[in-house]
């Protein structure tokens, strides 16, 4: 009898937690796909009618529309997933390509101090960097990169990277060094015995590295919306921030979710990975 | 030798860039009265801007409403976390469909999601459960003081989301710590509750402490976005939102930067704990 009861309790915990996960998610959707008299006389935790008139609505043309009695701007949403997609391509290349190098520096040449150079480094994420924004703008001026896209790639980069630099160096320094070690006592130089074999055994940490990363550029919000001005250089957070959110936040919570789907499918392809490239990196201690 | 710091290079300069950096200005910053109603330009004042800080009877109840923040939200998370990352740690046949479901609060794109969950939870316009919201608003409002429910609606969703961060990080601590261990403690054990306190609390604090401090950053960008995107009408009662406010709205840019500044002491003592907990010095053997 016993273990059958706990088998159920199991179940109950297991379907609770999925509830509470989901929950938040679902009511917002819920709301996004109401017409505007469903969304004041409806069931706020139901829809009678279904209608997809928020989501078609961020890809028409034209200047102005109306929801219920209110008209508003329209905006260029197709522009801003493509800046999307593009300030996430950038921001994945730099921070890996980055972490990668600086991890393998830290974790296995280990020169003088990288310990502390590595705390240094890791120390750095606990900044906010939302309250830099004056100073940051001044680099990004100076570069001659505000109101681009590659703007967000710099500052992205930077926060992304301490976490990427700790769990890729974790990893680097619990390698055993005969792996390499057979590779250059072959002939092979450092950088042929890096390229062809730590770095393909270092995936899975990598793709933690990337989904973590992901999760970073995704979280941002402020950050998009004060280095992007023009309409047309918006990332989907930046753009969303022009509109009228207080008045038009279904409309808002369509274009999170459009911009949702393929970062929901990315972790999700990838989940598995991310748990095994954080275990990976943390086998011997974080 | 020469390669390891070639190797941390780039690392490095794009955090002295667009971190190190950005830290300095502030700190010179706030030792000057800098703002642009000033036409003579900026003058040096000494510590002139952190003496009217310290004097301001605000400044001590938003360190403490900070404080209280981070606390709660953090040790919110840690015991969401754990309960969650235990639960999965069972196999089910259900497993892998709860543990996407656990993921998805953290993947979902959390900047712009908080802005839709805050409006969601303090609708502006009439929806279907504006009287219900209302309800709830004004009695916790009442009983907490104005504004409260605004603040518990960003605390409610950062712990939601880093809730789902930190139960799958655990989940990849636990799978970290080798089998062996946890069938010893079932043996050496009596109740459930004493395995947790004696055994898996003690492996698992490295990554607790790394999950604490992941925890702050995004306790801070959660406010900080919401802020942003109701135009600075909402002005939470923390150090960071009313930085801004004193910055951007009143152009004291000088006394904004100390303000800003005034947490890094904290943080930093902060940090120096955790570094004993998930880097310690000697090498571990596990």
């Amino acid at each position: 009898m016993r273990p059958r009861r706990a088998r159920w309790r199991h179940r109950l915990l297991l379907a609770l937690v999925t509830l509470y996960s989901l929950f938040p998610i679902y009511f917002i959707t819920v709301q996004s796909l109401k017409t505007p008299q469903e969304d004041v006389f409806g069931n706020p935790l139901w829809i009678a009618a279904p209608t997809f008139e928020n989501y078609t609505e961020l890809f028409e043309e034209g200047q102005v529309r109306a929801r219920g009695f209110v008209v508003l701007p329209r905006v260029p949403f197709l522009l801003w997933v493509a800046n999307s997609a593009l300030v996430l391509a950038g921001t994945l290349a730099v921070t890996l390509a980055c972490a990668v190098l600086a991890a393998y520096a830290l974790g296995r040449l280990q020169p003088p101090g990288w310990r502390w150079w590595r705390r240094l480094l890791f120390a750095t994420y606990v900044v906010p960097h939302t309250i830099l924004f004056i100073p940051i703008y001044q680099v990004v001026l100076r570069l001659g990169l505000d109101d681009t896209p590659s703007a967000l790639v710099l500052i992205y980069s930077a926060m992304a990277l301490p976490f990427c630099v700790w769990v890729l160096s974790a990893y680097y320094r619990h390698l055993p060094r005969e792996i390499e070690e057979s590779a250059l006592v072959e002939g092979a130089s450092r950088a042929v015995a890096f390229y062809r074999i730590v770095l393909p055994m270092s995936q899975p940490v990598l793709i933690a590295a990337g989904i973590f990363a992901l999760g970073t550029i995704a979280s941002d919000f402020m950050i998009a919306s004060v280095f992007l001005l023009s309409e047309h250089n918006q990332t989907i957070p930046a753009g969303l921030a022009t509109m009228e959110v207080a008045l038009d936040e279904l409309l808002a919570v369509a274009g999170i979710n459009l911009m949702a789907i393929p970062v929901v499918l990315l972790c999700a392809v990838f989940a598995r990975g991310y748990v095994r490239g954080l275990t990976a990196a943390m086998i011997e201690g974080a | 030798m020469v390669t390891a710091y070639l190797l941390l290079a780039p690392a490095t300069i794009l955090l002295l860039g667009v971190l190190a950096y950005p830290v300095g200005w502030e700190a010179w910053i706030s030792l000057t009265d800098l703002s642009p109603l000033n036409v003579r330009g900026p003058r040096f004042v000494g510590l002139q801007n952190y003496r009217a800080m310290l004097a301001e009877p605000f400044f001590w109840r938003a360190v403490a409403a900070t404080a209280v923040y981070f606390a709660v939200t953090t040790a919110a998370k840690l015991a969401l976390g754990l309960a969650m990352a235990l639960l999965l740690l069972r196999p089910s046949r259900l497993r892998p469909l709860v543990f996407l479901a656990v993921f998805l609060p953290w993947a979902y794109p959390g900047g712009v999601t908080v802005v839709a969950w805050y409006w969601m939870l303090n609708p502006p316009l009439i929806t279907s459960y504006s009287v219900l919201a209302g309800h709830i608003k004004y009695a916790v409002d009442g009983l907490l003081g104005g504004g409260a429910w605004a603040f518990l609606s960003v605390a409610l969703f950062n712990v939601w989301r880093g809730g789902s961060f930190t139960a799958v990080f655990l989940l990849a601590g636990l799978n970290a710590i080798p089998a062996e261990l946890f069938e010893y403690a079932a043996l050496e054990t009596r109740t459930a509750w004493q395995r947790l306190r004696h055994v898996t609390l003690p492996l698992l604090r490295p990554f607790l402490a790394l999950a604490v401090f992941l925890s702050f950053t995004t306790a801070f960008a959660d406010l900080a976005n919401v802020w942003m995107l109701t135009g600075g009408r909402v002005i939470f009662p923390v150090i960071g939102t009313y930085a801004y406010w004193l910055g951007i709205r009143n152009g004291a840019i000088g006394e904004a930067a100390a303000w800003s500044l005034s947490l890094v002491p904290l943080l930093a003592a902060a940090l120096v704990g955790l570094f004993r907990w998930f880097d310690p010095r000697e090498e571990r053997t596990a």
